[in-house]
């Protein structure tokens, strides 16, 4: 079975699973291969709006929400640009990485900062990464001062980068949809999305990080 | 016997053919004309063309300006370790490039071998279009190197020598005799270097990072655009087919290649055995 999934969920699917073979890139980029006619069958995505794009155009079947995640600001270890918190992304002058447009970590970042009323942060931005990896990146090799991605990914990448709060009020609501791919196989799709979606799984999402999805 | 050779090279010929137009012909059937000019209007796509341009036209002038001089030298004269420095300037060709990206920095990045001193100098590269245009340089300089070095190789030793002895030095020898002699393949090398450095993808996006307007070449704005703007991705490849027809034909327009026609337009650098 294959499974297109989010660059976020690389290290937690395999605890969940390890049979089906995995893709993991920008949500946006695996709904664009879907679009063109990749074969998979399930399509996990950190955002909305690539997989109902895909449901418009009866590719999936209806998505079901499996987790929510948060935003933190990351910094390279030691925060040499004493970036400090959240408002510090405010200071001229710093360099700060984001997710491009359409790309779900970069647009939730936004979504945070317009929260905040953060205009300075924007003129900040140095650089419109294709996905999580290329924001981590860059802050940990320290060419960038900061970045913004989700909590779980900072425990992925090890010692070479720090995580700052985000507060509670300018969270966007972050939430990953599961989505049966038609044509697909769709026997394996659903029992990997029940024991993702069951006790096993959300055990697994939890000890990643991942958030239990609000009711 | 023989005409059932033919006939398979005949075969073998056609399907490279198709197999190399293909995608060029595909390109321009999946966007309407009408549909290409108006998403070359788009800010996007002028931005990405902008950057591209100037990033390339910079980082040309450096090639040229280094390379020529280091060229001549290389073919004009034998010392120790020639060898090695032929294969330094080469090295590029044969290196992925996002090697290079991760190279370039670990050398100029703000954390890198160079940060501290350049950073003393207020100096940071990462991000900026000076970053574009070293990229460039790093991953383009060897298609002009060698095209140079092979072109002043190529010319008589002993007209080199008549202009000594009739009294001019080595400055002007070189620009008033292996200069011009060497122009058809310098031309030929600057072309192609052009054309790869117009295309360079990996070290860039390492490197120089994208920022629309800023940073975010053509190539870098192909990628980006695919996933939303798959009309502006399209149009901007189309784009770059049409200029690199043109690079060909001007290339093979060249005058001095008419003098051989069964040859590659772009020379390589030979190894030196005299």
């Amino acid at each position: 079975m294959d499974v297109f999934a989010a660059s976020s969920l690389r290290d937690v699917l395999p605890d969940v699973d390890d049979a089906p073979r995995y893709t993991f890139a920008g949500s946006d980029e695996l709904a664009a291969q879907i679009r063109d006619g990749a074969p998979v069958d399930l399509f996990l995505s950190a955002s909305r709006a690539p997989v109902q794009e895909l449901r418009e155009a009866r590719l999936v079947e209806a998505p079901v929400v499996f987790a929510s995640n948060r935003l933190v600001v990351v910094v390279p270890a030691g925060d040499p640009a004493g970036v400090g918190s959240f408002e510090g992304l405010r200071r001229p002058g710093l360099k700060l990485v984001l997710g491009g447009e359409g790309v779900p970590i970069g647009d939730y970042a936004r979504e945070a900062l317009a929260a905040a009323d953060f205009d300075a942060a924007l003129d900040n931005v140095v650089s419109l990464e294709q996905d999580v990896k290329g924001v981590l990146g860059k802050v940990a090799l320290d060419e960038a001062d900061a970045g913004i991605v989700y909590a779980t990914d900072v425990a992925a990448a090890g010692s070479g980068v720090v995580a700052l709060e985000v507060p509670d009020e300018f969270q966007p609501e972050v939430r990953y949809y599961a989505a049966v791919v038609a044509d697909g196989d769709r026997e394996h799709a659903m029992e990997l999305l029940e024991r993702l979606t069951g006790k096993a799984g959300a055990a697994a999402l939890r000890r990643a990080g991942f958030l239990p999805v609000p009711r | 016997m023989s005409r059932l050779f033919t006939v398979a090279l005949w075969a073998a010929l056609a399907a490279a053919v198709l197999f190399l137009l293909l995608p060029v012909v595909a390109l321009f059937l999946r966007v309407p004309p009408d549909e290409l000019v108006a998403q070359l209007g788009s800010e996007r796509a002028r931005d990405a063309l902008r950057v591209s341009l100037t990033t390339s036209l910079v980082a040309h002038a450096l090639i040229i300006g280094f390379g020529t001089p280091a060229a001549y030298l290389l073919a004009t004269r034998t010392f120790r370790g020639r060898a090695l420095v032929v294969s330094i300037l080469e090295l590029p060709l044969v290196l992925p490039p996002a090697v290079a990206g991760i190279g370039l920095l670990a050398a100029f990045g703000r954390s890198g071998l160079l940060g501290d001193e350049l950073g003393a100098l207020g100096l940071t590269i990462p991000f900026t279009q000076l970053a574009v245009v070293l990229a460039v340089c790093f991953v383009a300089s060897p298609f002009y190197v060698r095209a140079a070095i092979a072109a002043f190789e190529a010319i008589d030793p002993r007209l080199l020598d008549a202009s000594r002895t009739l009294g001019a030095d080595g400055s002007r020898t070189f620009r008033r005799v292996a200069l011009p002699l060497a122009a058809g393949g310098l031309g030929a090398g600057s072309t192609l270097a052009f054309a790869r450095g117009l295309g360079e993808f990996g070290a860039t996006i390492m490197f120089a990072g994208s920022l629309p307007g800023l940073t975010q070449t053509a190539p870098l704005a192909i990628y980006d655009s695919l996933d939303e703007d798959f009309d502006v991705a399209l149009a901007l490849g189309a784009v770059f087919v049409l200029f690199s027809i043109l690079i060909l034909l001007a290339a093979k327009l060249t005058p001095s290649w008419t003098r051989s026609s069964s040859g590659s337009p772009f020379p390589f650098a030979r190894s030196r055995s005299t």
